[in-house]
């Protein structure tokens, strides 16, 4: 009996408290009441969406807007994709827009995911009973931007632009957080979301900022000017020219000289800080995507990663003063087409990617004016950028279609390798791309012509009870 | 657990008015078995009454009997005795099998058993089979000894853990792996720190009765691992076991191009580029003369710049515009990448040593061993000390407490060996042409020393433009520089204690506790190179890890046992509380000094991470079984678990198992047929759960309910957390219901025995992770989804064919025959990779597009596409098309999965010698060979070919399966059944002749056993597809994905051969 009620008294004192199954939670984690508790809360979930915005997924051509943007410029007539890094060839041939395809995949899934996570955010700050109204009305102007612009992008890969059939399907549009299945939307319902987000960010954003990461006025109307010009088309009596004007005007301060800084320009693009760069994305040792770093690693002739060259016709447009004249002749290249590399960017790991710079909104301020028939003063602000960039620039005799050609190409000059310039207005104002004799691949695109966009994923036909098959017959 | 100490105060409260009264004699004595061990439970009955008793746990008894009165000894699978009450007060008994088979004790959940009265399905493996082959992870001993298991070997890494699947896979998207207990307490370690030296029996728990008393746990099956003890009363007895051997890869390659072959295709594929996509845009097969002359002309004038490296020197234009070799042209190089990233010599040494024995009280057993085993990829090893102790005494006669300790420590140089990144050197086996030097070489062909004199590997990043200097593709790889300059180090340790008391209350009663501490460390460092490669840009990158695993066990349990005549009655209630806590941390840093690779020489921290998480499960067990006359046995068992892994609504799950056998051959009718000796009947029914959620990544997920923000996020100084993911916050327990009937036979004096066994598995609300449109901004979400059924027969037969004191020779067969069936979807159908889920079908039925063939007219590949009508929907009709998106995938009605799986062994032994061997073989599943589909690429991007290229599309009306040879981006080898292939084999998986020398000499040198033997490994293999091995488990990716028959340029599983010694004394 007496081993019983030792026992018993073991079998007692092991018995264990009702809060040993509660004890155990994740360490790594906050929950949402502490996110949308705070200004700071808030602020976190917003640095990490912009953390996210450039996620490394998979490959190294598929990890963040840089990547999306490059792959656009090598779709243009200005730069040749040839290896031997292949990261970007499928996309110079138009190849790479199959349903099971990277690129498609990529397109839809990146937007997507910023998106959903802005869901969350702008549903958190409008529950939240912590922060203030001026407060929420700032945060939720960051989301709201950032949902434009990557609705916008989802416009651009998965339809045609918007003037050309505006009742065209378009992706999905999803507001909510956990929504249901959505179907296909129409252009014109995607571009009403677009312009009300950016609308109510331009109006509430601020004018200050954690860093040039984060959104403020001047990005919102950025942004917002590029929606213009792409829905104002090539329409000279569309409003939206106007509305453009104005935007980028704001985007850039209105001062042409205080906007930009030649001397920066050879530095490598790889500087956040630089005063040219409204928006970018920042790159630390500890915080990279290594050889994602596009579109550095694969055009700096320096990088191990190197594979993308430039036209000549192109290299041949810049006089020899012009700061932005940074193309390497190689005599020796086996391959004709490797011949001319560029030094605009300088790889590194830690080198910063750049979204929006002056010069762009500069330029659509210039355009802008041109379509509503101010030639004068279009004129005059497109030769205040090109002496700023040439000391020994020449004001052109050109006018009318002439004129807008000049800016078009002054637009591809300033922007190479940055937002994919040839693709994007060859795009909105329903021209062709046709390559020079120079390029190895001579596939050339007619206006319109559908591998200006791509097919919609498998992965989304075969999840979404929504989308069928159908919906890529003809894409 | 108040509740376990009422029910245990109550059971001994009535065991006490059971107590029996005392008058006449006191009778005593000890019950042993043939070979002198005690035996418990045995039931002694006074003939002519009712009254009786049975032996408790050391073999005694004590009974009131009259002298004269007769006494019968009865014991399962022991010949019955009665003995006669004469004068003396101590009766001791001896009893003999009448088959082992029935008699034998096997290790079940939490106790043991004997076979004759298990219900389970239950299959044992020894140290004997054990050590019949050489295994890094014991668990590979598995693969043909146990029907009804499928164990696939995950590459040629040694120490790389199988892949365990037990009675199919009960679960998609939680781990599938059975449970690994070791001497009673949950695993943690890695599987490969266990020597097959310490362990006395592993034993496979298949079906619900068996694995019930783990509840939770039990729904993929189990498996127990008991490790070595001593015996009391035996003398030392040492052991000691030395091998050496060598091995390589199991089965041969596929064959691939040599240089100058290399080129001449490469120009044709050039060529064709050039008339049918470049310039021209020619239809393929209408070109005239002329056109074929300019685009040859092309290709032979850019074929070395194009290539960028040119084996023939400083030879221009070593291809003519007729496709051939110019003559005189001689390669300085063709290089086998295969001989030079493997190694045909890797070795083997084990050296192994026992130590047991006991005393009156206390026994002891030490086992020590040391593995050293090379990889067939360069570099490659597995090294391995183990210890372990243990040590049972027995301190009171009612006091046994016992103490197993263990510490291992193992060390892998595991480089990368699968998957598509460009450090895999079987990939550069099968991508990178030959055409293409391991070391660097100057323009104009001739090998560039160092300043030592040293060749220098070529990493293919030379300048831009320079000949030989610059590769297309793996640019800034080398695998041999790879290999030898990089490691991926792992290292391991585990420290094990875990004691025991057993305190007997009662005679009937005993208590047990049991308290279990491990600690496990997994060490990694990655180190890659500051001078060459992909780090070099960074000077060097060096990565560690540290995985810290703290297990706490905590056992106890009340057990009782008693005998009522022919009533047996045993039952156990207990509780235990597990604990598992882990933390990760993971630093990196760049920028080293060249050859140095300690961390805290960077000159760049780069990252630090981690964080700890807690795993806890507490559960409370209840079992009985009853047994009348050892004839009929029912047992039933009740578990309740509560898990962190769940949200305190859906944390505890019950769980059961009810199980009844009948031995028919105890009835008096059978037992008049002479070549019956067992005969069972069994069944059994339980429902058992599953809690190890697993991210996507095949890691451990242990708060899959909880939706948070997630740290670490941060942009530059700015901390950032992100929304973790879509979770079912009332995410549950994934529940299989496993019905289980078989019948066991042992005929002629055991010279035929077996097992016939049928499952039947539904596993309800599966873990998955339910696709989500891309729309939503995720993927997937993980919830409950759907059932599976896995259902299935097992056949296993031993046979004595003959036996005679010179010569006997025994076989033994198993198969089983698997099937697999989604029961339910909430989605009408998923597609997952080379599958598609719909009820009715089974996880692994290929979904994929079909080939054509090869339009005759113009070379290109083709594949099968629905004719649609009006409104979209297929007409049944099916056409071909060259465009492969165009292509509709069907279902195969081919499985990855084996129809039959299953092994035989045969043993022989003649006077001192013996010869076992062991084949293992599965049968009617399909494989996807993607490195046969590189290989087959029609050599685009200037990828390596195979000589079966030689069956090409050539010329118009061209008829063959193999499309032209173009150098431009194609989908000729996108998935379809053109690279599909059955996957039929059989493997001599071991195979060990021996010779013993003759005792008296053996005797005459102090020994009692001295022993000579041969051992093979994976000696032979015939295969249906040959190239790859068929064995192609994918350790790294989901569990249903582990056995999904898509193959992932993994290094071939090991063939060794190895001479051993073994003495004991």
């Amino acid at each position: 009996m007496k081993k019983l009620f030792y026992t018993s008294i073991l079998l007692l004192s092991i018995a264990c408290s009702k809060d040993y199954l509660n004890e155990p939670k994740p360490t790594a984690q906050i929950s949402g009441e502490l996110v949308y508790g705070s200004r700071s809360g808030v602020e976190a979930y917003i640095s990490g969406i912009l953390r996210m915005v450039r996620t490394l997924d998979g490959n190294f051509n598929t990890g963040g807007m840089d990547a999306m943007y490059t792959a656009r410029s090598v779709k243009g007539k200005d730069i040749i994709a040839l290896g031997p890094f292949m990261w970007w060839i499928d996309d110079y041939k138009y190849e790479d827009r199959a349903a099971t395809h990277a690129r498609p995949i990529f397109s839809w899934k990146y937007p997507y995911e910023i998106i959903r996570h802005v869901n969350f955010l702008l549903e958190g700050i409008e529950n939240s009973d912590n922060l203030s109204e001026s407060d929420k009305k700032e945060l939720a102007a960051q989301g709201y931007a950032l949902r434009g612009f990557y609705y916008f992008q989802l416009a651009q890969e998965f339809q045609l632009t918007y003037t050309h059939n505006p009742n065209a399907p378009a992706p999905p549009i999803v507001t909510k957080p956990n929504q249901e299945d959505q179907p296909m939307s129409a252009l014109k319902d995607m571009y009403t979301l677009i312009v009300s987000d950016l609308e109510k960010a331009v109006a509430d954003a601020s004018t200050t900022r954690l860093g040039k990461s984060y959104i403020d006025k001047n990005v919102a109307a950025g942004i917002l000017a590029r929606v213009y010009q792409v829905m104002a088309g090539s329409d000279p009596s569309s409003e939206y020219w106007h509305k453009a004007e104005k935007m980028a005007h704001l985007a850039y301060g209105g001062s042409v000289a205080a906007a930009l800084d030649p001397e920066s320009y050879g530095d490598g693009f790889n500087d956040i800080q630089n005063k040219e760069w409204i928006w970018g994305m920042p790159q630390r040792s500890d915080q990279t995507l290594y050889f994602a770093t596009a579109p550095s690693t694969s055009s700096d002739p320096k990088s191990p990663g190197t594979s993308l060259y430039i036209d000549k016709d192109f290299v041949d447009t810049f006089s020899d003063t012009d700061v932005r004249n940074l193309f390497t002749e190689n005599k020796k290249a086996k391959i004709k087409a490797k011949t001319f590399t560029n030094a605009k960017f300088t790889f590194s790991f830690d080198a910063d990617m750049v979204l929006m710079r002056t010069a762009e909104m500069i330029l659509i301020e210039a355009e802008a004016k041109y379509w509503q028939g101010e030639e004068v003063g279009a004129h005059d602000l497109l030769y205040a950028l090109q002496q700023n960039r040439d000391p020994q620039a020449v004001k052109s005799s050109n006018a009318g279609d002439a004129l807008l050609d000049e800016i078009l190409l002054e637009r591809r000059k300033e922007l190479y390798l940055e937002i994919g310039t040839e693709w994007y207005d060859a795009r909105r104002l329903q021209r062709g791309i046709t390559r020079s004799a120079y390029h190895p691949s001579d596939i050339d695109l007619t206006a319109n012509d559908k591998r200006f966009y791509l097919k919609v994923p498998q992965a989304e036909i075969d999840a979404n009870d929504q989308i069928d098959e159908s919906v890529n017959a003809g894409r | 657990m108040i509740r376990v100490l009422k029910v245990s105060l109550m059971l001994s409260l009535v065991l006490l008015t059971v107590q029996a009264q005392a008058q006449q004699k006191m009778l005593s004595g000890t019950v042993v078995d043939e070979k002198g061990e005690p035996l418990a439970g045995v039931n002694i009955v006074i003939e002519g009454t009712h009254r009786g008793t049975a032996t408790d746990f050391d073999g005694k008894y004590t009974i009131e009997a009259s002298p004269g009165q007769k006494l019968t000894f009865s014991y399962l699978g022991y010949q019955s005795v009665s003995r006669s009450v004469g004068e003396s007060n101590i009766l001791n008994i001896r009893l003999y099998p009448v088959s082992r088979e029935l008699a034998e004790v096997v290790a079940v959940a939490y106790g043991t058993r004997k076979k004759g009265e298990l219900i389970g399905s239950v299959v044992s493996i020894d140290a004997e089979t054990l050590q019949k082959q050489q295994t890094t992870d014991i668990t590979t001993a598995i693969q043909g000894n146990v029907p009804g298991v499928t164990v696939i070997q995950s590459g040629g890494q040694p120490g790389s853990n199988p892949i365990i699947r037990i009675r199919g896979i009960a679960s998609i998207n939680a781990s599938a792996s059975p449970l690994v207990i070791v001497n009673g307490v949950p695993y943690n370690g890695n599987l490969n720190n266990i020597s097959d030296n310490e362990v006395e029996s592993m034993n496979i728990l298949k079906d619900a009765a068996a694995t019930a008393p783990y509840g939770s746990r039990g729904a993929n099956g189990v498996i127990l691992i008991t490790t070595k003890r001593g015996r009391l009363n035996s003398p030392p007895q040492v052991s000691v076991r030395v091998s050496q051997g060598l091995s390589d890869p199991a089965v041969s390659f596929h064959k691939v191009l040599g240089a100058g072959q290399y080129m001449e295709y490469f120009w044709e594929a050039m060529r064709n580029e050039e008339l049918y996509i470049g310039d021209s845009k020619l239809k393929p097969g209408t070109a005239t003369k002329a056109q074929k002359a300019k685009a040859a002309q092309t290709a032979t004038d850019g074929l070395i710049s194009t290539l960028g490296y040119n084996p023939y020197g400083t030879l221009e234009k070593p291809v003519g515009t007729d496709g051939k070799t110019v003559s005189g042209a001689a390669l300085l190089w063709d290089t086998d990448w295969k001989k030079a990233v493997l190694s045909d010599q890797a070795f083997r040494k084990d050296y192994q040593l026992n130590i047991s024995g006991g005393g009156q009280q206390t026994t002891y057993a030490l086992s020590g061993s040391y593995l050293k085993q090379d990889g067939s990829v360069i570099s490659s090893n597995f090294e391995r000390f183990t210890t372990r102790l243990d040590l049972t005494s027995q301190v009171k006669d009612w006091l046994q407490i016992g103490l197993n300790t263990n510490l291992t420590n193992s060390y892998q140089n595991n480089p990368t060996q699968g998957g598509g990144a460009n450090r895999n050197p079987m990939l550069w086996i099968y991508n990178m042409p030959s055409v293409y030097p391991v070391y660097k070489r100057n323009p104009s062909g001739q090998l560039i020393y160092d300043d030592k004199g040293n060749k220098i590997f070529d990493y293919g990043d030379g300048k831009e433009g320079e000949l030989n200097a610059r590769r297309e593709t793996f640019t800034m790889y080398n695998p041999l520089g790879n290999l030898y300059d990089d490691d991926i180090k792992y290292s391991r340790s585990n420290t094990d204690i875990n004691g025991f008391a057993a305190i007997d209350l009662l005679k009937e009663l005993q208590f047990k506790t049991q308290l279990s501490y491990a600690q496990y460390l997994f060490d990694v460092k990655q180190y890659y190179n500051s001078e060459h490669g992909d780090a070099a840009k960074v000077h060097g990158r060096v990565t560690k890890r540290r995985d810290i695993y703290k297990t706490l066990d905590f056992t106890n349990s009340i057990n009782y046992k008693k005998q009522f005549g022919n009533h047996n009655l045993e039952g156990q209630a207990l509780m235990e509380v597990y604990d598992l806590y882990y933390d990760r941390l993971t630093a990196a840093g760049e920028g080293f000094l060249p050859g140095v690779k300690a961390l805290s020489s960077s000159t760049k921290p780069t990252q630090a991470s981690g964080s700890p998480v807690e795993d806890r499960l507490v559960s409370y067990m209840v079992r009985a079984l009853y047994n009348y006359n050892s004839k009929y046995v029912v047992e039933a068992s009740f578990r309740r678990d509560g898990s962190t892994r769940f949200a305190p609504d859906t944390r505890w799950g019950n769980f059961y198992a009810v199980g009844v056998s009948y031995l028919l051959s105890q009835e008096p009718f059978i037992q008049r047929i002479d070549w019956i000796d067992v005969l069972k009947l069994k069944t059994s029914y339980g429902e058992l759960g599953n809690n190890t959620t697993l991210l996507s990544n095949g890691s451990k997920w242990y708060f899959p309910y909880l939706a948070a923000y997630s740290t670490g996020f941060s942009q530059l100084d700015h901390p950032g957390v992100i929304q973790s993911g879509a979770v079912d916050p009332n995410l549950k327990w994934e529940k299989t219901a496993s019905f289980n009937a078989g019948v066991e036979f042992g005929l002629w004096k055991d010279r035929l025995s077996g097992s016939f066994e049928y499952y039947n598995k539904k596993s309800i609300d599966l873990i998955y992770e339910k696709p989500l449109p891309l729309s939503g901004g995720i993927t997937s979400l993980t919830t409950n989804v759907g059932a599976l059924r896995n259902y299935g027969y097992e056949v296993s037969l031993h046979s004595v064919n003959l036996r005679n004191p010179n010569l006997e020779w025994r076989t033994g067969i198993n198969f089983s025959i698997d099937r697999n069936e989604i029961v339910e979807l909430t989605q009408k159908e998923f597609i997952s990779g080379s599958k598609k889920w719909k009820v009715g079908r089974s996880l692994y039925d290929f979904f994929i597009r079909e080939y054509a063939g090869v339009d005759p007219d113009d070379g290109y590949a083709m594949w099968y596409k629905d004719v649609l009508d009006q409104e979209g929907k297929p007409t049944g009709k099916r056409e071909k098309t060259k465009q492969y998106d165009e292509a509709t995938r069907y279902y195969q009605n081919k499985r990855s999965i084996p129809d039959i799986q299953g092994g035989f062994n045969t043993e022989f032994k003649y006077k001192n010698f013996d010869l076992y061997a062991l084949f293992n073989f599965s049968w009617g599943g399909y494989v996807y060979d993607d490195s046969y589909a590189g290989l087959m690429s029609s050599l685009k991007s200037a990828a390596q070919g195979s000589p079966d290229l030689a069956r090409r599309w050539q010329k118009k009306g061209d008829v063959t399966d193999v499309p032209l040879l173009l150098d431009s981006e194609n989908q000729f080898t996108s998935t379809s059944t053109r690279f599909l292939f059955k996957n039929n084999y059989i493997r001599l998986k071991a195979i060990n002749l021996a010779y013993n020398l003759p005792e008296d000499f053996v005797r005459d040198m102090g020994l009692s056993t001295l022993r000579f033997y041969l051992q093979g490994d994976n000696l032979w293999t015939y295969q249906s597809h040959k190239g790859i091995d068929p064995e192609q488990g994918n350790k790294y990716a989901n569990p249903e994905q582990n056995l999904n028959g898509m193959t992932n340029h993994q290094s071939y599983p090991l063939r060794t051969i190895s001479v051993g010694l073994n003495i004991e004394f």
